[in-house]
């Protein structure tokens, strides 16, 4: 694929788990690519699935939904409504024939900011791979 | 009015400054529609600062504001002040993160940049669709309901009265000092239990801000953190209507009923006993005055402890047992001195700094060890038969006067009842269920309601006191005479245009916090208990249910530019 290729994923970090453990990165300085569009909401169970699907029309090369671990959400089960919407999300993809590995769900609590540089480094790399999304240029806007 | 956006870039000394082109950020903003003024600073959030924000908001007459700096962690609260001190409704603000997920994290200057940029055209985009929100006060009531009066409802009453607060002391039996009062020494001090217990108990009556209501029970809980309306009936008498702002629960355990498992023998085979009938045997008021005896009114040469009775079929460890175990056999030791004492366990758990201690001080006085599985109790010749699996799996029996069923905890009776009444919620084992196990430990589901002691789960006496404790310290921090609660702004709300009354927000809300008006067939948030999670909103499907400061438009806004 292109070698500059960088791709645009948005993320939908929830403020009390992964939003702090992505400032927790950067307190730390830690370096990972610049793919990363974050976009804070109080919990992940805030993420409409059209959300998710808009950003993939509008362009996002991937999307990541992320929160606190299982059992740690802050609204005691938001994470577990989360869980079932991204599945029914991955198998519509499926359906449409769209590429659900361009879909990632991650929990990263707010001490992980190490990890959470390393799943952004790590699904940037993915999708640099994967190149960018080609939904983008067949929808029509 | 005319939408006048300024947008101020912090410099925040070099950290924001070295690594992102700033001038190139204010070229980039300063031309996107509505912008009034774009400019940057060395550090915002100093005093100077702050001033400089607040005199910029007033000359330029601005309706908005971005502030591209740090984390909203660090600082969002900080200009949301600013903003309300220069009269902007401070909702009306975004902060755009660019230290922490942005200079921090990129090495090349360029990219960094570049990604600012987004950053702040988001948040201009973002800002333009907030809308003012209010803080809102309601008065709050300061007195406290505390169902079930043993070690931990006593406890939290005393600490709550003691900070002035009226506290209502609701339990049903006719005596206060719950399942310690029937103990005659407690592990691992082996100290009176009445000793702590009735000076405490004293105290329960002689102070004026507690009322104690005995033989009566809670029969209807309405209302919402602050403002509880309870009705309390006393036994076969009259009704009561209490107002109070928070409740705490500690309704405590009892003991499991063997009798379900044949294997033990209860109730068949003579001179077997549970571990409380045993300590009502051992206790000074007790039925033989604290002797211990057979049947036929010898004393025991020969006892065994049975550990675990129960856990099996409960799911759960009850965690006191072995604990209480070894306490009954320094009973059994003190009283009778060369009697034979054996505990059957599966594995012992001696958690916290005084019980290993407690263990070996036991085992010390002469009390055997057995570790064994499967166990069965039957007749025996000349007194009861104790079969069991050892520890190399060989089938064994061995013959004691007396056998003491050490058993499991379960939830006291009437939880099922109690929690439907307060609507909140209990776990898989039945006993009530904290908020969080780390978050919330004594917290529930439902705001202003606590749970302590036993009714949590099973636990020793100096753990339902620190919850105990920290119930009464939660709601001493939460509830002061005179003060106000502000709820959270940031909740939900349900359009009455648009509900469907398909009550989907209903089922995933975890705080109860929405209703349905069967009148109106639509929805209704209590905006005192929404917690503004956002779960509703994202499940609605017919896009009534809206998350203040997070709506819709709020996010998509951010989320298309973020892409453009
Ligand atoms: S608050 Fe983090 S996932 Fe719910």
């Amino acid at each position: 694929m292109e070698e500059d290729f960088m791709p645009r994923i948005i993320g939908f970090l929830c403020k009390w788990c992964t939003y702090a453990g992505a400032d927790l990165a950067g307190v730390s300085r830690i370096q990972y690519p610049p793919s990363i569009l974050p976009i804070r909401v109080m919990c992940s169970s805030r993420v409409d699935p059209l959300f998710v699907i808009s950003s993939f029309l509008r362009g996002a090369d991937a999307v990541l939904v992320a929160g606190c671990h299982p059992g740690d959400c802050h609204y005691q089960r938001g994470n577990y409504y989360t869980r079932r919407r991204y599945a029914v999300l991955r198998k519509i993809f499926e359906e449409l024939g769209l590429e659900a590995d361009r879909l990632r769900l991650s929990w990263i609590s707010a001490s992980e900011g190490r990890r959470f540089a390393d799943v952004i480094t790590d699904y940037t790399e993915r999708i640099k791979k994967k190149g960018p999304n080609p939904v983008k240029k067949e929808v029509f806007l | 009015m005319e939408e006048k956006i300024g947008v101020y870039v912090c410099e925040c000394g070099p950290n924001i400054a070295e690594k992102v082109d700033i001038e190139r950020v204010l070229a980039a903003v300063s031309s996107i529609e509505g912008v009034a003024v774009a400019e940057r600073y060395k550090l915002l959030c100093s005093e100077e600062g702050k001033k400089f924000l607040k005199e910029n908001i007033e000359k330029h007459g601005l309706t908005h504001l971005v502030v591209a700096a740090c984390s909203p962690k660090q600082h969002e609260l900080t200009f949301m002040n600013v903003c309300e001190e220069a009269g902007l409704n401070p909702y009306l603000f975004q902060l755009a993160n660019i230290r922490e997920q942005c200079a921090w994290i990129i090495e090349d200057k360029d990219e960094a940049t570049e990604k600012a940029i987004r950053y702040v055209r988001a948040a201009i985009s973002r800002v333009r669709y907030h809308i003012p929100l209010e803080k809102k006060e309601i008065e709050a009531n300061p007195d406290v309901l505390v169902i079930g009066a043993g070690v931990a409802g006593i406890e939290a009453s005393l600490l709550l009265a003691s900070r002035a607060r009226k506290v209502y002391l609701v339990e049903r039996e006719s005596s206060i000092g719950g399942k310690v009062k029937g103990f005659a020494q407690l592990f691992p001090r082996m100290e009176s239990a009445s000793a702590l217990l009735e000076p405490k108990i004293k105290q329960v009556v002689e102070n004026k801000n507690i009322e104690l209501m005995t033989e009566s029970e809670v029969e209807q809980l309405l209302g919402f953190f602050g403002n509880f309306v309870v009705t309390v009936r006393k036994k076969g008498g009259e009704e009561r209507e209490l107002n109070v702002g928070a409740v705490v629960v500690a309704t405590g355990l009892q003991e499991f009923d063997v009798s379900g498992l044949p294997q033990y023998g209860y109730g068949k085979v003579d001179n077997v006993y549970t571990a409380g009938e045993f300590e009502r045997m051992n206790s000074p008021d007790g039925p033989t005055q604290g002797k211990v005896l057979l049947k036929d009114g010898r004393a025991p040469r020969s006892v065994a402890i049975i550990h675990c009775v129960g856990r099996q079929e409960k799911g759960y460890c009850s965690r006191v047992c072995c604990l209480y175990s070894l306490k009954l056999a320094q009973y059994l030791k003190s009283k009778i001195p060369e009697v034979q004492v054996c505990q059957f366990y599966s594995d012992l758990c001696l958690p916290g700094k005084p019980y290993q201690r407690f263990y070996e001080e036991t085992k010390g006085k002469g009390v055997d060890f057995i570790r064994a599985e499967k166990v069965e109790i039957s007749e025996g010749e000349g007194g009861v038969a104790v079969n069991y699996s050892s520890e190399s799996g060989r089938l064994e029996v061995r013959n004691f006067d007396m056998v003491i069923l050490a058993t499991a905890m379960e939830p006291a009776h009437g939880s099922a009842k109690l929690a439907e009444i307060l609507n909140i919620g209990r776990g898989v084992e039945g006993f009530f269920i904290e908020e969080h196990e780390k978050l919330g430990p004594v917290s529930t589901s439902l705001e202003g309601i606590y749970i302590a002691g036993c009714a949590q789960g099973p636990k020793g006496i100096s753990e339902s006191i620190v919850q105990a404790e920290a119930a009464a310290g939660k709601i001493l921090a939460s509830l002061v005479p005179g003060r106000k609660l502000e709820p959270e702004v940031k909740v939900s709300e349900i359009s009455e245009a648009f509900c469907i009354g398909c009550k989907t927000c209903i089922s995933v809300c975890a705080y109860n916090a929405i209703t349905f008006d069967e009148l109106r067939r639509i929805s209704v948030v209590n905006e005192v208990l929404c917690r503004g999670c956002g779960n509703c909103a994202a499940a609605c499907p017919s896009g009534a249910a809206r998350h203040r400061h997070f709506t819709f438009r709020q996010i998509y806004h951010e989320l298309m530019e973020t892409l453009r």
